[in-house]
């Protein structure tokens, strides 16, 4: 059990990692529009698939 | 006029003064907007041959003539890239606010072109704010590139300051998100370590690992309680602070004590720790708090649709030279020159030259108000005809336009009365909360000291009367949020509550049940040379020419005769020479036949060739598609109706006649038609006016609640609780509908609340629900109202 004295840490600063990735996503302001990226999906539906070829 | 017409493309309704073709296999096809019209031939063009690719078609906008991409050339100077962009490394990115945009296909299409665009590393749009991010190397910068692009597909751009972009929505949302994932992972970690601590408790427990446990456990509770939690405190402790105690004290007691009393237990190795209890208490009620906000962000950004009718630019006249500058550049005492066509840009006394001047959006006069040197001259109306001259007075958000768009801003912001109301009474619940807990404690105290607290903090968190203060504000910005969806938009909170007990709806007549602009609806042919129908080209070709409003009632999709030296004059008429003869149209005078008896049902115009008047078109302003069957509707869902208009008996008769409203006024005065729904009121209804002229909006405020269409008199807008999007009437029927069901939820969640706070609190405080079920118990109790409320997006 006394490995838990290490993963337990060792969770916390993944947890701590995890945090401050996610606090720089929204500072950076990828959490901005939380409403266009479930648009977008269907939006190239709206056009027919052989403009896809375009450059 | 055929309103069945839809869009090629997007099978979007096409808008009526939308004339956009598209030719695909030699068939014209209707098109909603310059994007589908884009798209459409973007798609013919690839699926014909890939001759274009290959030879790098040119992208649109790059071929745009310069003396058009001028207009944008100012953006490229230093400080307007300063003023417009942020930068960001070798990056620059700008907001950009997308006029004319209707459809998704528009975002595609803007993203597609602009994306591809040398440099352009990236481009965003959101279809539901009508916001491009752009972000292009900030080296060279040629903003006004991107800037005529946008314009050459036909969308009206708009760059925004980095203020008007930082909006303090974006700032609140990035903080509730951070907020809501400390809570969430806190959480997460902490039921972890009570999992641990609740097993070692049945199979005993080696007393260093279980003082890790909770150790390590307060170490992540700590940033769940100080950071995620610090708006409860923030608010509990103003509410105390301003003697009115709001339902986040007994929050903040549940959420501190507990805290407090486990890290102590941890210390002084006492019995339990409630930290897994904390942390959910927390993280459901940020995620309450979350939803909410994001149903109250969800309006449409109506300042910003406003700012978009000034013009981006101006010419300023500098002694002998004309500069072409951004209108945010433009101060008080500026003079600007107006070319015909123009926006004004800022309000100002007119100099010299004469107009008429369309003022609709400010007055809802559709009539072209003429204007001479002296005259005043507001900011985004649109100068019709002549060359003028103006000094600016006042600039930006000090204008009328600025002034009444700051009004509506603010009456979105105005929480309704009885959200007040509920505020309020839930503060006594609070207190009269603290006083049973206090109880609660001082029983358990006497009878099972051991228990009293664990107790008390169930009852605390039990009770807390989150659901009950959320009931009623969740379900109306559901409301809101759907509402604006099916293009209406709610600016009193109120309204949804007085438009769902609506007994009486009374209309004004002209721009309301009717299209507001005129129509052909009689032609006299005093010379029997010609026929009719030849009067009706002729004078179609003439007004060919004009941009008056009651030009548009003369057009025809026959091919028209060509007319040489076409000459408007201003507030007389136009003529013309066709097939050799001198052509008129336009007032009695000017035609030759000398003013002629013009009584105010109708509007004359008069037709002549040489001299001599041909023949007479009466005008008639012309029934909404839809209003007949949106006031059956209304009669279904057990409304009375009325109208009542400033018009003459015959006018209102006729149309009461066609739409069988039996209680109808004529010839009202603003007072009369305040009088007559003050009467009403009286007997008991509750009127809902329907009106859209500037004289209305008195009328409007005596009612109880109001509704103007988006495409009446601003001001008329500022005083109506509901705006009508779009030219139909049909949404009225759907906002009632709606109001109705949303009342009927209010009436479920706060049903539900107090059953559950009536059943919660006993249990609690006779010591049956453990300090981590009252935390479910009551976050369930908040999420089944918030999850109730979200029903009404679903709304057809």
């Amino acid at each position: 059990m006394s490995i838990l004295y290490v993963l337990i840490p060792l969770a916390l600063l993944l947890l701590g990692a995890a945090v401050w990735a996610f606090f720089w996503a929204v500072g950076s302001g990828q959490f901005d529009d939380l409403d266009t990226p479930a648009v977008r999906v269907i939006m190239d539906d709206d056009s027919k698939p052989d403009e896809e070829d375009t450059p | 006029m055929t309103p069945t017409e839809t869009c090629f493309h997007c099978a979007l309704p096409v808008p009526a003064n939308c004339k956009l073709t598209v030719d695909i296999e030699d068939e014209q096809r209707p098109v909603c907007c310059p994007g589908c019209k884009a798209v459409a031939e973007l798609i013919r063009d690839t699926g014909m041959s890939r001759y274009y690719d290959l030879r790098d078609a040119p992208d649109p906008g790059v071929g745009r003539p310069p003396e058009d991409a001028a207009e944008w050339r100012v953006f490229d100077s230093a400080e307007m890239l300063e003023a417009f962009t942020q930068r960001d490394g070798d990056m620059c990115e700008a907001t950009i606010y997308v006029g004319g945009m209707y459809c998704s296909a528009c975002s595609w299409l803007i993203e597609t072109t602009l994306g591809r665009q040398p440099g352009v590393s990236a481009a965003e749009v959101n279809p539901i704010t009508h916001r491009l991010r752009l972000r292009f190397p900030g080296k060279d910068a040629h903003l006004s590139r991107h800037l005529a692009t946008l314009a050459a597909l036909g969308y009206q751009p708009q760059p925004m300051s980095p203020e008007s972009t930082t909006r303090p929505e974006v700032a609140e949302q990035r903080t509730a998100l951070k907020r809501l994932l400390v809570a969430s992972l806190g959480m997460m970690q902490v039921m972890m370590f009570a999992v641990g601590l609740y097993a070692m408790d049945f199979q005993g427990i080696d007393a260093d690992m279980q003082h890790f446990l909770r150790l390590v456990s307060f170490f992540v509770t700590t940033p769940v309680v100080f950071y995620a939690a610090r708006p409860f405190f923030t608010s509990a402790w103003r509410g105390v602070v301003g003697r009115k105690p709001g339902m986040d004290l007994p929050v903040s007691i549940a959420v501190g004590s507990a805290y407090v009393a486990s890290i102590y237990a941890t210390f002084a190795k006492g019995e339990a720790v409630w930290f897994d209890s904390v942390t959910m208490f927390v993280f459901f009620l940020t995620l309450g708090r979350f939803l909410e906000m994001r149903a109250r962000h969800r309006s449409i950004d109506r300042s910003a649709a406003l700012s978009s009718l000034l013009p981006n630019t101006a010419t300023r006249i500098d002694g002998d030279t004309h500069s072409v500058v951004p209108v945010s550049q433009l101060a008080a005492g500026n003079r600007v020159l107006i070319r015909a066509g123009e926006a004004i840009p800022a309000d100002g006394i007119l100099e010299s030259g004469t107009s008429s001047v369309d003022e609709a959006l400010l007055t809802g006069e559709a009539r072209p108000q003429p204007k001479a040197a002296g005259d005043e001259l507001s900011a985004g109306s649109i100068n019709l005809d002549g060359m003028l001259e103006m000094t600016v007075t006042k600039t930006g958000g000090d204008t009328t336009l600025g002034t009444i768009s700051r009004l509506s801003e603010r009456a979105r912001y105005a929480r309704p009365a009885f959200v007040t109301l509920a505020d309020r009474i839930a503060s006594y619940i609070v207190i009269a909360l603290l006083v049973v807990a206090t109880a609660v404690a001082t029983f358990w105290y006497f009878t099972d000291p051991g228990r009293a607290f664990v107790i008390t903090l169930s009852v605390l968190v039990v009770t807390c009367p989150c659901a009950l203060a959320l009931a009623t504000p969740a379900a109306f910005a559901a409301a809101g949020s759907r509402l604006s969806q099916l293009r209406l938009l709610v600016t009193n909170g109120n309204a949804i509550e007085t438009l769902s007990r609506a007994t009486l709806a009374m209309f004004d007549k002209t721009g309301t049940l009717t299209v507001g602009a005129p129509r052909i609806a009689a032609v006299f042919v005093v010379d029997n040379a010609f026929t009719e129908r030849d009067c009706r080209i002729m004078a179609a070709a003439l007004e060919h020419a004009s941009t008056h409003p009651l030009a548009r009632a003369f057009a025809l999709q026959d091919p028209l005769p060509s007319v040489r030296s076409p000459n408007i004059v201003i507030g007389q008429g136009i003529s013309g020479v066709i097939d050799g003869r001198e052509w008129r149209i336009g007032n009695g005078e000017f035609v030759g036949g000398g003013a002629m008896a013009d009584d105010s049902i109708a509007t004359h115009v008069f037709l002549g060739v040489d001299g001599n008047v041909v023949a007479w078109f009466e005008l008639e302003d012309e029934l909404r598609p839809d209003a007949r069957k949106t006031l059956d509707a209304l009669r279904q869902l057990g409304l009375d109706l009325a109208l009542v208009s400033g018009d003459n008996r015959v006018a209102v008769e006729s149309v009461a006649r066609t739409l069988g409203i039996d209680d109808a006024h004529h010839e009202c005065t603003p007072e009369d038609k305040l009088a007559i729904i003050e009467a009403a009121q009286q007997a008991g209804e509750r009127v809902v006016m329907i009106g859209d002229g500037i004289n209305d909006a008195p009328v409007l405020a005596g009612a109880d609640t109001s509704v103007a269409p988006a495409h009446g008199a601003l001001l008329a807008q500022t005083s109506a609780d509901v705006i009508m999007l779009g030219e139909s009437l049909a949404p009225l029927t759907t906002a009632i509908e709606m109001s109705r069901k949303t009342m009927r939820i209010v009436r479920q969640n706060l049903a539900w609340a107090i059953v559950y706070n009536a059943l919660a609190l006993p249990l609690a405080a006779a010591g049956f629900v453990p300090p981590w079920l009252a935390a479910i118990g009551m976050s369930a109790s908040s999420l089944v109202v918030v999850l109730n409320a979200l029903r009404l997006n679903r709304f057809e």
